[in-house]
């Protein structure tokens, strides 16, 4: 086993390619030892393509600044057109409008949803009033019947001797009593039942609060489902 | 290039340069850079009627004191223009180009900031004004009572911008209720439009005894000739009320009070939020008349159902009447083409869109 005469961890150097030498073959036989030449090669071979992207890449630089020279009667003179002060604004102002079109589709969300939630309650609401005309359509209807077949009944009991004024007077009586309190026991249980809709409402409202604070996220790239008409 | 590209160029073009002018536009640009594209086109096009194009200006300029805009502001937007649009003309833009756009741009600047100048002789850039009053009529309606500083004098009809403190930036239009009084307060009818953000803030509970910003009384649904004795066709849908309630005061004060016809249409009864005063008004003046309408039909109403400009259209012949209309968008637009399709003149029909649609 033989060691490299050669650095393979430095750059190759054009002195070091003149002053090469390589150890001769053993076992008497011409030549140089193979296993030193392949390492050379390999390293010459990597120095190449070194430094052929060097030039490559540095040729691109000089283009650039070629061109910005020719065009550069720039107001900050050569030097703003060399150290690419436009291009830095143009960068600015690119990262500041997407800035900008970010915070308006957030503001543009939450305007969509509060719209949705003023909606919903204006439906539920329309709703609610409708059923409570129904309801106490009803009720004023029932207690209107109640009250009428209590009077009635009020007409037929009383005895046949007392004059006409005193009967309907009673009967009157016995409208009034029967629609009174049949019209205060549906109220009740009507007023009842919606507070506890009411209750029941509010309970479920205090859960689902989380959403609006889906807003605050920091997601730049955020996957947008609510997203309206850019 | 997409449209959207050059007014957003230019404002973050100008907001890096300046970023004191940033203060000056509301959070959301969305609205404001199809305005700018707006102003921009009709400038453009208009380049030809000078005179038109004057009195655009003008207004415009007017118009942006109540913003805080100042004349330095203007060289700086000079600016970004230029560079916009320096930076979308590619290699076809030339120094010729920029002077020529340059001068354009310094006359624009100037007949704003002349107008501007002119103005500040004439009344301050917006009043400050405090909610005295809230009261809530419907569960989407409230009335605010404000008390503007300095006194602000107006025509019955007018309206103004207001700025909330809670929605820095953001203007919208509201007509005063009532012609001007002796106190000098302002009623405001605002209806929670879904998802408005300025009539969310302003019909919160939290508006009680905040100040409000308010501009330069605006716009042309007054009283024309208020001496001609013609009769009154009053037609108001929701808070479209307001400037017609102004009018009706302001034609209570005269001496020969025309005759009035005054339709007040909602959606459902509790939207005819202020129909108590009308009815009380209306028993106390003989040549006063209110209808109320409702487009759907409720239990135990005395008014009209139906929509409307139907219901207008059935009350018959509207000729001799000055017509005045205020509401939401549909309702205005349908009542002018009942009456103008009944034979009334244009010119004799007043309207004020409010600008959002009845769900």
């Amino acid at each position: 086993m033989t060691t490299a005469w050669f650095d393979e961890q430095r750059r190759l150097s054009p002195d070091e390619l003149q002053s090469v030498t390589f150890p001769m073959s053993r076992l008497g036989r011409r030549g140089y030892e193979e296993a030193a030449v392949n390492g050379f090669l390999r390293k010459v071979h990597a120095e190449f393509v070194h430094l052929v992207n060097e030039r490559a890449s540095l040729w691109q630089d000089v283009q650039r600044l070629r061109r910005r020279i020719l065009a550069g009667e720039n107001d900050g003179g050569p030097q703003a057109v060399l150290f690419g002060e436009a291009d830095a604004h143009v960068h600015a102002v690119q990262i500041l409008s997407t800035a900008q079109v970010t915070a308006d589709r957030y503001v543009a969300d939450a305007q969509a949803y509060s719209s949705r939630v003023t909606e919903e309650a204006r439906r539920r609401r329309d709703d609610i009033m409708r059923d409570a005309q129904q309801n106490s359509d009803m009720i004023l209807e029932e207690a209107h019947t109640r009250a009428r077949e209590a009077a009635v009944s009020a007409l037929n009991v009383a005895p046949p001797q007392t004059d006409t004024e005193r009967r309907a007077l009673q009967a009157e009586l016995a409208y009034l009593r029967t629609y009174s309190s049949v019209y205060r026991a549906h109220l009740r249980a009507y007023t009842e039942s919606v507070l506890r809709g009411i209750e029941e409402w509010e309970r479920k409202d205090a859960g689902p609060q989380r959403e609006p604070d889906s807003f605050h996220e920091p997601a730049l790239g955020h996957a947008d489902q609510r997203s309206i008409g850019y | 290039m997409h449209g959207d590209e050059l007014p957003l160029f230019f404002y973050s073009d100008l907001f890096i340069k300046h970023p004191e002018v940033r203060d000056l536009f509301p959070v959301s640009m969305a609205t404001q850079r199809s305005h700018l594209v707006d102003a921009l086109v009709k400038i453009v096009s208009q380049v030809d009627s000078v005179d038109d194009l004057t009195a655009f200006l003008q207004g415009l300029g007017r118009d942006h004191r109540k913003f805080g805009a100042v004349a330095e502001h203007y060289d700086a937007v000079g600016a970004s223009l230029l560079a916009t649009l320096e930076h979308f003309s590619g290699p076809a833009w030339t120094p010729e180009l920029a002077a020529d756009w340059k001068a354009a741009y310094d006359l624009i600047g100037s007949v704003m900031i002349t107008a501007a100048r002119a103005d500040e002789q004439l009344r301050p850039a917006f009043w400050r004004g405090t909610v005295v009053a809230q009261e809530r009529r419907a569960f989407d309606v409230s009335v605010l009572s404000v008390r503007p500083e300095p006194h602000m004098d107006y025509l019955p009809g007018q309206s103004v911008a207001i700025e909330c403190p809670n929605r820095p930036k953001l203007w919208r239009y509201y007509s005063m209720a009532n012609a001007p009084r002796p106190d000098g307060l302002l009623d405001f009818h605002i209806r929670l439009v879904d998802g408005g953000a300025v009539s969310m803030a302003l019909t919160s509970d939290e508006i009680a005894d905040t100040e409000l910003r308010l501009g330069p009384p605006v716009g042309a649904l007054t009283l024309r000739e208020p001496a001609s004795g013609r009769d009154l066709l009053l037609v108001a849908g929701s808070t479209g009320l307001a400037p017609l309630k102004a009018i009706l005061e302001q034609v209570t004060a005269f001496p020969r009070p025309p005759r009035v016809r005054l339709f007040f249409g909602a959606r459902a009864a509790d939207g005819l939020y202020d129909l108590e005063s009308l009815d009380k008004a209306a028993a106390q003046h003989p040549w006063l008349t209110v209808t109320p309408v409702l487009s759907a039909a409720g239990s135990g109403f005395a008014g009209e159902t139906g929509s409307l400009p139907d219901v207008v259209a059935r009350h018959g012949d509207w000729y001799g009447h000055d017509a005045y209309v205020a509401g939401p968008t549909d309702m205005v637009q349908e009542t002018l083409a009942r009456l103008t399709s009944a034979g009334m003149a244009q010119d004799d029909i007043h309207i004020e869109d409010f600008g959002w649609s009845e769900p």
